[in-house]
């Protein structure tokens, strides 16, 4: 079951202090999906992927990446690896220019392989064009959706097999919301496999292959997109009676 | 003890709070007793004069720590300078008790003035700033004070100095040490009490939220200016007769007495004090205070390897015990605690929430407004708020009418939260009005604002949460705590009764959320939902004619969200008071709210019934970033 | 003037040094090093021993004390910093002052308390540039501070490394999810903060004449007002604080030379520094993030 794995957490429980926030929590992404967690405000979303990145200690459980047990690697070390990151808030290096952000994306591939830089960092000017005539603005000074995609730039710079994403949408305007929607679709078809927390459910349906309900700590349900039973959907995210049915039909 | 009118409950904790004879007379004991010890046993082999010596410097410490205490331990305000506090009292006292020869108690209530007056000049400073900036000016400020006016001849007599008298009482001189160390210990003891007063009123409340978070204080009514001049103010003036009180027993005070360069230098000693005794912990402070004073004096026989092994014990205490001695205590204690704890918490967490209580009018406020159900409670209008030249919320009006629970729905960023703080007053609309009771709130801060009735929750939980629920639910009622800050600190009936009302509210409202098992557990230690809980209290306590909550059910699993709605309906029904509550979670704004505001990009978007909201499928697509097709 | 503005330049540049050592370790670790000032005098303990005692040449000398006080700065993040991790600010900051007590009590405890004199690197009167009389020492001091000061910036904005000590002061947990390890930014600051102490202390030297234990104190001061001018974070904004601490204070001292009010250039900087405060709380030189 765990061949075609390309992350897995299994049983996985961790906290602050003495507030437990994932109770034996499993999940995985397949190698080439894209996989979405969701659930509501606290549910413990953030925390799992917190707990991927290796930012947070699994209490107990054990995480898994194309087949060796991270448990115990450092963040940094998961970078090299071949993980990807997000993070929640398109946290940017707002005093830095969008080309000195990507440079610093692509620190585990210079280290790794200098000579690629120049090649990979022309591919996603390429890819985002906007990048390429803005690469000498400070991140800080940009839109909210110019930073979403830097960020989402960055986290590919280091030629990762799977890109983590925590909250891309939140406090973006609609267009922006769509534009980093065809961002993500293009990343996807690229290769790399996306694993993404959301709020936003039609946004997160639209995107993934697969979700996950994580409600207080745990997987409750977990489907292929196509195949969902709608009314359960709609009850864990709470999206009620008169929304499931929009929402959800409009996501397919 | 207070009038409490219309209790609807009994008080189930059986909580007291009176001034027996007792307790006065255990007072005056103390007092007496602190003094015995050093007067029955001066001169004899036990406390040589030398002895008393160092016992005395041992008190003195013990007070400069205590001062610190204050400022540093109990409100968060880092003074890095505080032997300039020291510094200016000992001059204060010594001028005036050497030339115009006045008494040595007239000398040091000169300290206090000065000490108060200068804490005053550097509190301002400590009004805009915070952390590191805050604890540089105030090095700075010391090291100003020693460089130029400690070395001023025509005053302090520089280098040279000046020679501190003892006190004198009639014809008797406090020339023993023994005699002088007496005099300090009954000092200590008011100074003790003193802090005492601090910590269990609403000074030493205000001053602990201010520590863990300006905004929570704020929204519980906290003037947080003002208390923090407050702290300074009154760590300054301690300082300063602490300063002026070991001046007299060394007998001199000169310009480097209290230099950043001297042995000791107490700016940073007091500094290692209170932190290795554990911010705002009285007994570690002054254990530590002592411990420190005493300390050289043992181990004077190393020939320097004290000053050595000293430095790396100090470095080695800290990287083990970073809460100092009575963080460690916690630990231990937290670490004994923590698995009933957590057992305890997984079951409370499936728990309903309980009923919510009808608190009373508190006292101090005048009686609860007439107003018609349906007429317009709160009017926002116009109002625009812009950061960093991106509007938050623009030209956004709206009207809250009593007896009503209103919706404020949006996306994440569409400017809830700020409008929000508008209403409340943390942040300052460049336009608009807000007329609450149709009276206009915009020039008022938040803590008048609370004052006037309105109540709020925040979207992470606005608790303080080092401390108690019962802490909690008493700072909660701060703005109702009408007593003025001198009657607190000197504990007067007045305070004493206030407080006493406090407490019995707080009790009250504990029981009947059910967590009289929890009174005395520190916040963070609760779970979320339970936290919500204690928040939702917190609000009413006052009994606010209109509370403001911001996503309450955040965190909150599908079942408890159901009996949160009932809670709410409650509120509006039960209690007859009115809600604009902020939420993701549609189904429950569809549950309970009579009227909706859509809010997006900072504009309202929509409003109408609830009816009329749930038809306009336009608008739910905005709330989910998109058009719904 | 002039001559005061020369002098002041000199000097401040040396306290640029001292408060460039201070925001680094305020960038990496976000504590106030109050160990910052005596290290580089325990630098000159060092150099001293060196150079009077073992009688080695003034560079290596003072090479040597550079060295030993960058390893005290790195081993004192590895020891203790770096342990601290989730512990509350100021009680690291404790730490850092045991850490001055304990380069105070060594010094003491071998060298004594009595004052010593290092040899001066140069001898001769100096020069006369533009009209105004400078000092070799002087000149040494201006030209390191800025070598250093460009070769910092350089290496900062350069290399992958230096941008990563900058990204995890603006974003500590965004620089770990692009693979760039925080212990070892900590531990880069610290080392430099070590070695920039040193410096410092080996250039105003000559300048004071003899040391003793604690003779950085009013440097350290100085170099803290400098770094508050700066905004705490901008290194740029150290050094030019630096220099502005330096300037004022000459200018007031040779002004105000004829005063009976001890301390007005101590004054004169608290002066600055409110007024600075009041008018921009967050420094001159830190953009408010847009």
């Amino acid at each position: 079951m765990t061949g075609n794995h390309l992350v897995e957490l299994c049983g996985v429980s961790t906290g602050f202090g003495a507030n437990t926030v994932l109770h034996g929590c499993s999940y995985h992404v397949k190698e080439g999906e894209v996989a979405a967690v969701l659930g509501l405000n606290g549910a413990g979303k953030s925390v799992s992927l917190k707990v991927v990145a290796g930012l947070l200690p699994a209490w107990s459980g054990t995480v898994t990446f194309r087949g060796e047990d991270i448990t115990n690697t450092s963040v940094e070390e998961r970078v090299f690896l071949g993980m990807g990151h997000v993070p929640q808030g398109r946290q940017v290096f707002p005093e830095f220019t969008v080309e000195q952000n990507l440079r610093l994306g692509a620190y585990a591939l210079r280290r790794r392989d200098r000579a690629r830089y120049q090649s990979v960092l022309d591919g996603i000017y390429d890819r985002f064009p906007v990048l390429a005539e803005r690469r000498n603005q400070l991140a800080g000074t940009m839109s909210g959706g110019q930073q979403a995609m830097v960020a989402v730039a960055r986290g590919l710079m280091s030629e990762p097999t799977l890109l983590v994403i925590d909250e891309p949408s939140a406090g973006l305007s609609p267009v922006a919301v769509q534009d980093l929607f065809e961002t993500l679709q293009e990343v996807h078809r690229s290769g790399v496999s996306l694993l993404l927390v959301e709020q936003n459910v039609t946004f997160s349906l639209k995107v993934a292959d697969r979700v996950h309900i994580m409600q207080r700590g745990q997987i409750v349900y977990e489907g292929d997109v196509g195949r969902l039973d709608t009314s359960k959907v709609a009850d864990y995210l709470g999206v009620g009676r008169l929304l499931s049915k929009t929402v959800l039909e409009a996501a397919r | 003890m207070s009038d409490i009118r219309g209790w609807p409950y009994e008080n189930p904790s059986g909580f007291r709070f009176k001034l027996t004879k007792r307790k006065v007379v255990a007072a005056a004991l103390l007092v007496a007793g602190a003094a015995l010890p050093p007067l029955l046993l001066r001169s004899t082999e036990i406390l040589s004069s030398s002895h008393a010596l160092v016992l005395g410097r041992a008190v003195c410490f013990a007070l400069m720590a205590l001062s610190l205490n204050i400022l540093l331990g109990y409100a968060g305000q880092i003074s890095l300078g505080h032997g300039a506090f020291l510094g200016v009292g000992a001059f204060a006292s010594g001028l005036l008790t050497i030339q115009p020869q006045l008494p040595v108690m007239i000398g040091l209530a000169g300290a206090a003035v000065a000490g108060a007056l200068f804490a005053l000049v550097l509190g301002f400073p400590a009004l805009r700033l915070r952390g590191l900036y805050l604890s540089i000016v105030t090095i700075a400020f010391a090291f100003m004070m020693e460089e130029s006016w400690f070395r001023w001849e025509p005053l302090t007599g520089g280098s040279a100095g000046l020679e501190l008298p003892r006190p004198r009482a009639g014809n008797f001189v406090f020339f023993e040490h023994a005699d002088y160390l007496a005099m300090l210990l009954v000092i200590f003891v008011g100074f003790w009490l003193l802090d005492q007063n601090v910590t269990r009123t609403k000074i030493g409340r205000a001053f602990n939220a201010i520590r863990w978070d300006e905004r929570v204080a704020q929204g519980f009514g906290v003037s947080v200016a003002g208390y923090k001049l407050l702290a300074f103010v009154v760590s300054g003036a301690l300082a300063a007769v602490s300063g002026a009180l070991y001046g007299h027993l060394i007998g001199f005070v000169n310009s480097e007495s209290f230099a950043f360069k001297s042995q000791p230098n107490f700016s940073l000693l007091l500094v290692i004090i209170v932190v290795i005794g554990g911010l705002g912990s009285r007994v570690g402070v002054a254990l530590a205070a002592v411990f420190y004073a005493l300390i050289p004096e043992v181990l004077r026989a190393l020939q320097g390897w004290e000053l050595i092994i000293g430095a790396i014990a100090l470095i080695d205490v800290m990287a083990r015990h970073p809460g100092g001695f009575a963080g460690a205590v916690r630990k231990a204690r937290e670490k004994r605690g923590e698995k009933n704890a957590r057992g305890r918490l997984d079951v409370v967490e499936e728990a309903e929430m309980p009923k919510l209580p009808n608190m009373p009018r508190p006292a101090g406020l005048p009686d609860r407004p007439d107003v018609l159900p349906g007429s317009p409670l709160l009017e926002v209008e116009g109002v625009s708020v812009s950061f960093r030249g991106l509007k938050a919320v623009d030209e956004a009006s709206l009207t809250v009418r009593s007896g009503q629970i209103v919706g404020l729905i949006g996306p994440n960023g569409a400017g809830k939260t700020t409008l929000f703080n508008a209403i409340s007053g943390f942040v300052k609309p460049e336009s608009g009005s807000v007329k609450f009771l149709s009276r206009e709130l915009m020039d008022l801060p938040p803590h008048a604002r609370a004052r006037a009735g309105i109540g709020r929750t925040f979207q992470q939980i606005g608790l303080t949460k080092d401390l108690s629920v019962k802490e909690n639910l008493l700072l909660a009622q701060h703005v109702v705590a009408d007593y003025p800050v001198v009657k607190g600190l000197a504990w007067t009936p007045r305070a004493f009764d206030t407080e006493a009302s406090l407490h019995e509210r707080a009790h009250v409202a504990i029981a009947a959320l059910g967590f009289d098992a929890f009174t005395d557990t520190p916040v963070r230690n609760l779970s979320h939902g339970q936290q919500r809980i204690i928040e939702l209290g917190c609000v009413l306590v006052t009994a606010p004619e209109l509370l403001l909550l911001d996503e309450p059910s955040a965190g909150m699993s599908p079942g408890a969200v159901e009996n949160l709605g009932e809670r709410l309906r409650d509120i509006r029904d039960d209690l007859g008071r009115t809600v604009l509550l902020i939420e993701h979670h549609i189904p429950l704004v569809l549950d309970v709210c009579d009227y909706i505001y859509v809010l997006n990009f900072g504009k309202v978007l929509a409003h109408g019934t609830t009816e009329e909201i749930a038809r306009k499928p336009e608008v739910i697509g905005a709330y989910f970033g998109e058009e719904v097709a | 003037m002039g001559q005061a503005i020369v002098s002041g330049l000199a000097n401040g540049g040396i306290y640029a040094l001292l408060a460039v050592g201070i925001v680094l370790v305020y960038k990496g670790s976000r504590v106030l090093n109050f160990a910052q000032g005596e290290m580089g005098t325990f630098g000159l303990f060092i150099a001293f021993w060196l150079i009077d005692v073992i009688e080695l040449p003034w560079l290596a000398g003072a090479l040597g004390a550079i060295v030993v006080v960058a390893l005290i700065g790195f081993s004192f993040e590895r020891v203790v910093v770096r342990h601290m991790g989730d512990a509350p600010r100021l009680s690291v900051a404790v730490a850092t002052i045991g850490l001055l007590l304990l380069l105070f009590a060594v010094e003491l405890k071998v060298f004594g308390p009595s004052p010593r004199l290092l040899p001066a690197p140069f001898s001769g009167l100096g020069y006369e540039v533009f009209g105004f009389f400078v000092s070799p020492t002087q000149i040494m001091a201006l030209a390191t501070a800025v070598a250093l000061g460009v070769a910092l910036a350089a290496f900062l904005r350069r290399t992958d490394f230096g941008l990563g000590v900058l990204a995890a002061s603006q974003d500590g947990v965004a620089t770990r999810l692009v693979g760039i390890r925080l212990s070892r930014v900590s531990s880069f600051t610290w080392t430099v903060a070590g070695a920039v102490s040193a410096m410092a202390a080996l250039l105003i030297a000559p300048t004071i004449g003899i040391f003793a234990a604690g003779f950085m104190t009013g440097l350290f001061v100085r170099a803290l007002a400098a770094a508050l001018l700066g905004g705490l974070t901008s290194l740029p904004g150290a050094f030019i604080g630096g220099v502005v601490v330096g300037v004022v204070e000459a200018v007031v001292g040779q002004r105000f030379v004829q005063s009976t009010f001890p301390g007005i250039q101590s004054v004169s900087v608290m002066v600055v520094i409110v007024l600075v405060l009041l008018l921009r709380p967050q420094g001159l030189f830190v953009r408010t993030a847009a």
